[in-house]
């Protein structure tokens, strides 16, 4: 669903993603690691049609982004990290905007909108203007707008930050619930915790490098880490080996 | 405390000055050379009618501080409007407002340093503005430069009162209707208020202030006004000091500024002891947002989609932005300044001296730049921002299945009609306020549709050449070099519409096209109509292919 076939994106002499190939089936979450800097959220730009690679290429349900990059948004969710909407709109319209821009049939918005509100805990201040609306509130709305238009792939770049805990919970059961609806979810994180117990697969990349793939087992394995060893132990021994390196 | 809130505040000043570099500089020093210019042509305006009122015998003297009395209480009201504005923002919606309340600062504090704010921003380009006036003043009636100084002295109690007036008339307001409509409100009306003293000023026809003739009936009026211009008003008490002053009345001045500063400093003392009690109910209220019932029904646009499916992204992006320009009062206050403008645009065309029709004929050419560069520069206020305003949803925008090609032209489409109407209604009032021929007539009519459209795709396009998605304030973007080429190129496109008109034109005023048609006229029709096209063709078509591809490089 999600094909990386030897991304690479430079600025100038540097390599912000070196020659990075992932494939990520339909229903597998899919954990994107990695320390401030190492390569992540410019991999999500790139799957999202943000940024262009500089070399190698990235598919989103078989359409190239860079080639077909309508086709293959049509088919993909993008949440970022900074939940920006439009601050003159309300909830009802932003998701009404959402939902008319990816074809959404009027009838299925009518009856989906407000029970996504219900399950975010948004139905009183969906009527609100959204530049009221607290960081967290904004990336429950987000969420919502994913849910809305089911894609078959989703990239989330931090996607709890600015959760409270009740949201926190609801959103792992949802990318559950998402994978096993057949999406393909690509998750950077910071909440090793959380990618260990959501993940079916997590990769670490480090200055623009995967230094490591498979399931947290896998990982463990590769890392000769005891399998009662935590994924945040695996991560910063990995980590620390290669700046040693 | 308040003294480290402004001594930050000139420390921030200082290193804003001082990091002006490369184009930032050269910019600043064109801008400020503009605004001395500008003040000094002010400063032989005012002399030359100061020194006109001077000599009017017996009452000469009386008549320029009558003038100065008006001048200072016209000053004073528009300061106060201009605080009620601005204290909206500063009091309530400042960015750092939620970091000073974080801190253990009191809330006077921080209200007073709001309030400091205020003064600032709604009176110094007043007190420049006026300064010409004193300064033609002083050299008039020879008096010394301690004159000018004294009215520099003065404007600090005497703008402090007036913002007070306007920061006070916010606090009750908001204290009242806490509500962020309530500013949207409150931004209307006083936009309102300045585009009435505008429209009003221009209807009094000020230029008459130069004829002779006319000022007999204005000294006439002056002389039966013998009393004070609003004598409990501080600048009648700014108007008698400044005559003390003149006049070496020493006590007199002493008085009036002691009266001055002793009320500012009264004002100041109540403001911040009932601000306790009025700030924080406005300052909460105003953290709200309105509420509003869309989304539940269908708007036109999604109507219209059923019937064209193939314009469903632009549809709905048009509806997305139409929503945002109505529930931005900044734009209904640039609309109604806008407003004001024609009517004081076509109020002026009105009142050209024109006697034959040949002359009127050639201004109705003429016309057509002057509209035109009307178009542009609203365009540079709302048109060339368009692709910035999107701000940081552009990153939203770009991960969404719609082509740039698209947004760009969903763009021209909100931007076109109303340009279009402006330039259209510009056009076709001043051919019938000038009597235009038909042939200049439907020439400038058919000029002015070509020249919307290739002005406003060029605002699009040269915004998308010059993208800022960070600029939080739409003045930036206006001053920007962006905003500069996009203006630039503006007027060579007009100059050169214009020069290919100008032939039709020149042979239409020696006998005009009914003749029989020889093979050079022929030739002159097809090379203008080709010209003509061509430059409009051009005009879209390069800023809007470089703009277009930049966006799409854009990472």
């Amino acid at each position: 669903m999600i094909n990386i076939s030897n991304l690479t994106k430079t600025f100038g002499d540097f390599k912000a993603v070196d020659g990075l190939s992932l494939h990520i089936k339909p229903g597998e979450i899919f954990g994107f690691l990695g320390p401030n800097g190492a390569g992540k959220t410019t991999t999500v730009k790139i799957l999202s049609g943000i940024m262009r690679p500089s070399s190698g290429s990235v598919s989103i349900a078989g359409f190239d982004v860079d080639k077909q990059p309508e086709d293959a948004k049509r088919n993909l969710a993008y949440i970022p990290d900074e939940p920006f909407v439009y601050p003159k709109l309300t909830a009802w319209e932003f998701l009404r905007f959402i939902g008319d821009i990816y074809r959404v049939p009027e009838t299925e918005q009518k009856k989906r909108i407000p029970e996504l509100f219900d399950m975010f805990d948004l139905t009183d201040v969906s009527d609100g203007l959204l530049e009221g609306y607290s960081h967290g509130m904004r990336q429950k709305l987000l969420i919502a707008s994913v849910l809305l238009r089911k894609p078959k792939a989703i990239l989330f770049d931090e996607p709890t930050v600015g959760l409270d805990p009740k949201s926190i919970r609801r959103f792992k059961n949802l990318l559950g619930e998402m994978a096993k609806g057949g999406a393909a979810v690509f998750m950077c994180t910071h909440i090793l915790d959380m990618a260990e117990k959501l993940c079916s697969e997590v990769g670490i990349i480090f200055e623009g490098k995967l230094i490591a793939r498979g399931t947290v087992q896998d990982v463990k394995a590769a890392a000769h880490s005891g399998s009662d060893s935590s994924l945040e132990d695996v991560f910063l021994k990995l980590t620390e080996k290669q700046s040693h390196d | 405390m308040i003294k480290l809130l402004i001594l930050n505040k000139l420390r921030c000043a200082y290193n804003d000055m001082n990091s002006v570099r490369g184009w930032e500089l050269v910019k600043s020093a064109a801008l400020g050379f503009a605004g001395l210019c500008l003040l000094i042509v002010m400063y032989f305006g005012f002399h030359k009618v100061l020194k006109y009122l001077e000599e009017v015998q017996l009452i000469g003297p009386i008549l320029s501080w009558k003038l100065t009395g008006m001048l200072l209480l016209m000053m004073f009201a528009m300061i106060i409007v201009s605080s009620i504005i601005i204290s909206m923002t500063t009091l309530y919606y400042s960015f750092d407002l939620k970091f000073l309340f974080s801190c253990p600062l009191s809330r006077r504090t921080v209200f007073m340093d709001k309030a400091a704010d205020t003064v600032i921003f709604s009176s110094w380009t007043l007190v420049v503005a006026v300064l010409p006036f004193v300064i033609a003043l002083q050299q008039v009636k020879g008096l010394s430069l301690g004159f000018t100084a004294s009215y520099l002295f003065l404007m600090i109690p005497f703008v402090m009162l007036a913002a007070a007036a306007g920061i006070f008339f916010s606090l009750l307001v908001m204290y009242a209707f806490p509500s962020s409509r309530t500013r949207d409100i409150t931004w209307v009306l006083g936009s309102l208020s300045v585009a009435f003293v505008y429209v009003m000023f221009r209807f009094a026809e000020p230029e008459k202030l130069l004829h002779p003739d006319s000022m007999q009936v204005i000294a006439q009026y002056i002389q039966y006004l013998q009393a004070p211009t609003a004598p409990y008003f501080p600048s009648w008490w700014v108007t008698k000091a400044m005559i003390a002053f003149s006049a070496g009345k020493w006590a007199v001045f002493a008085g009036y500024s002691g009266l001055l500063i002793a009320c500012s400093a009264i004002v100041y003392c109540f403001m911040a002891w009932v601000c306790d009690f009025f700030y924080m109910r406005g300052f909460n209220g105003a953290q709200g947002s309105p509420r509003f019932k869309g989304g539940r029904g269908k708007f036109l646009e999604q109507k219209l989609i059923s019937f064209f499916p193939g314009l469903a992204a632009q549809l709905s992006l048009y509806w997305k932005d139409r929503l945002m320009v109505l529930r931005d009062a900044k734009y209904w206050s640039q609309i109604i300044l806008i407003l004001a403008l024609v009517s004081v645009y076509l109020f002026s065309i009105k009142q050209l001296p024109l006697d034959t029709p040949s002359v009127k004929n050639f201004i109705c050419f003429l016309n057509i730049t002057s509209a035109g560069f009307v178009v542009a520069a609203i365009g540079l206020r709302f048109t060339f921002p368009a692709i910035s305003m999107e701000g940081k949803c552009w990153h939203l925008m770009r991960s969404l299945p719609v082509k740039i090609e698209a947004i760009m032209l969903e763009k021209l489409l909100v931007a076109l009609p109303s340009a279009m109407l402006i330039g259209v209604v510009l056009i076709v009032l001043s051919n019938h306020i000038l009597e235009a021929d038909i042939f200049v007539s439907v020439l400038s009519t058919v000029s002015i549709l070509f020249i919307t459209i290739g002005v406003t795709a060029m605002g699009i396009g040269f915004g998308a050449i010059f993208p800022d998605f960070n600029v939080e304030n739409i003045h930036k973007l206006e001053s920007s070099y962006g905003g500069f080429f996009y203006m630039v190129a503006s007027m060579a496109y007009l100059g050169l519409i214009v020069g290919i008109e100008a032939w039709p034109v020149h042979v239409h005023y020696l006998g005009g096209f009914a003749g029989p048609m020889t093979r050079w006229r022929l030739f002159g029709i097809t090379s203008c109509t080709i010209g003509f096209l061509l430059v409009n063709f051009l005009a879209v078509w390069i800023p809007w292919k470089i703009g277009l591809k930049n966006l799409q490089m854009r990472e």
